[in-house]
């Protein structure tokens, strides 16, 4: 299969694993059981982008704004829409990002790393500028790896036998989320 | 958006593919080979690059900067003379009619006009000054990926291409069903493929 085949009829694993990364994340006020890493924050924040349809008939949503509680997209999920892109803050550790995460390419647009000590701007000496660009390199990585591992978890509870309890559960959530 | 930057996007390929022996030696002669060559003095309509990250006019790399503890990073840069339809439109026009008078002729055959066209979009072109884009990678080479930061899909085919003209490797975008290969062990991939979109209401 080539990408672009690959892309048209798999793009429902990334908008499943999204939407099931908000439920999780509301799960337990936002924290999630990472295994090894412990638990991790992960908050969907009030920015988020649905989609229904393909081709000539794709319809978007786009939800924002700052003191809402994401009423449309609930009622959008409700409505059989798929969840494309969510900004989302992560916390693992001492470190925090902010990304937005796009389900169909996993792209990370907009991603704002933690601050750290090497931030500061000074490239006039190489070896500071190298421990810059490393440290920026290495905390980019470091989101990826994150989205990986809640990604690995989801894609083994989605083909694992547990699959229809978790279906059950995040029907429920969509349920209630639209209701409220 | 860029590495530099205060916020950054970016998507990841995996490269295929064993890297050559002595592969330090292979890039510095590949990353040379396919540096960056200005065209501002030049009436060429199209040049593509590397340069270093920090300086879009440095295609020398002293000391190997583009080697930053196990990453390669690297700029890609792509210059590019660029005539707008508008103005091709307006001096082929002007052309025809300064043409017709000349000859004492009512209309121009369909060859002459194409020629017109051709003889315009050369003047213009020189005329126009190169512009110049530039989008950053890092090629992590402990687990053979790379960040590109772009999401233009213009860009990241002129990518692909281009890594593969300079490095003879094949780059493939990681979209989430290719990522999962990654995250699981055979038995797994192959119940994956077997799964369908689920209805979640």
């Amino acid at each position: 299969m080539d990408l672009v085949d690959i892309i048209s009829e798999k793009k429902f694993l990334g908008q499943e694993f999204l939407t099931w990364l908000w439920y999780k994340s509301e799960e337990r006020g936002g924290a999630i059981l990472l295994p090894e890493a412990g638990d991790i924050q992960v908050v969907f924040e009030k920015h988020m982008l649905l989609e229904s349809g393909e081709g000539e008939s794709l319809e978007r949503l786009i939800c924002k704004g700052l003191q809402t509680e994401l009423q449309e997209a609930r009622t959008g999920l409700l409505m059989g829409k798929k969840l494309e892109q969510a900004r989302i803050y992560l916390a693992k550790g001492d470190y925090e990002w902010r990304l937005s995460l796009s389900a169909t390419l996993f792209e990370f647009r907009n991603v704002s790393l933690p601050k750290t000590v090497a931030s500061s701007d000074d490239s006039s000496d190489p070896v500071a500028w190298e421990a810059k660009v490393l440290e920026r390199i290495g905390m980019s990585e470091e989101a990826m790896h994150t989205i990986d591992e809640l990604f690995r978890m989801f894609l083994k509870i989605r083909i694992s036998s547990g699959w229809s309890q978790e279906k059950a559960g995040i029907k429920a959530w969509i349920a209630k989320g639209a209701e409220n | 958006m860029g590495l530099l930057s205060r916020t950054s996007t970016f998507v990841r390929y995996s490269v295929e593919g064993q890297l050559p022996d002595n592969f330090w030696d292979f890039a510095a002669e590949r990353i040379a080979q396919f540096s960056f060559q200005d065209i501002d003095d030049t009436f060429d309509e199209y040049s593509i690059g590397w340069v270093t990250v920090d300086n879009m006019f440095d295609s020398t790399f002293a000391h190997a900067s583009y080697a930053v503890g196990d990453q390669i990073v690297l700029s890609m840069r792509i210059d590019e003379r660029k005539v707008s339809k508008t103005l091709l439109k307006k001096f082929s026009l002007k052309e025809e009619e300064r043409l017709k008078k000349e000859r004492q002729i009512p209309r121009l055959s369909r060859n002459q006009r194409l020629q017109v066209k051709e003889d315009i979009h050369l003047q213009l072109i020189k005329k126009a000054l190169p512009l110049p884009s530039v989008y950053e990678l890092s090629w992590n080479l402990a687990n053979n990926t790379v960040l590109f930061f772009s999401i233009s899909a213009k860009a990241q085919s002129i990518l692909e291409d281009f890594f593969k003209e300079c490095f003879g490797l094949t780059i493939i975008l990681q979209v989430p069903y290719l990522a999962a290969a990654n995250l699981l062990d055979h038995s797994e991939q192959e119940r994956l493929k077997e799964i369908q979109p689920e209805i979640l209401v």
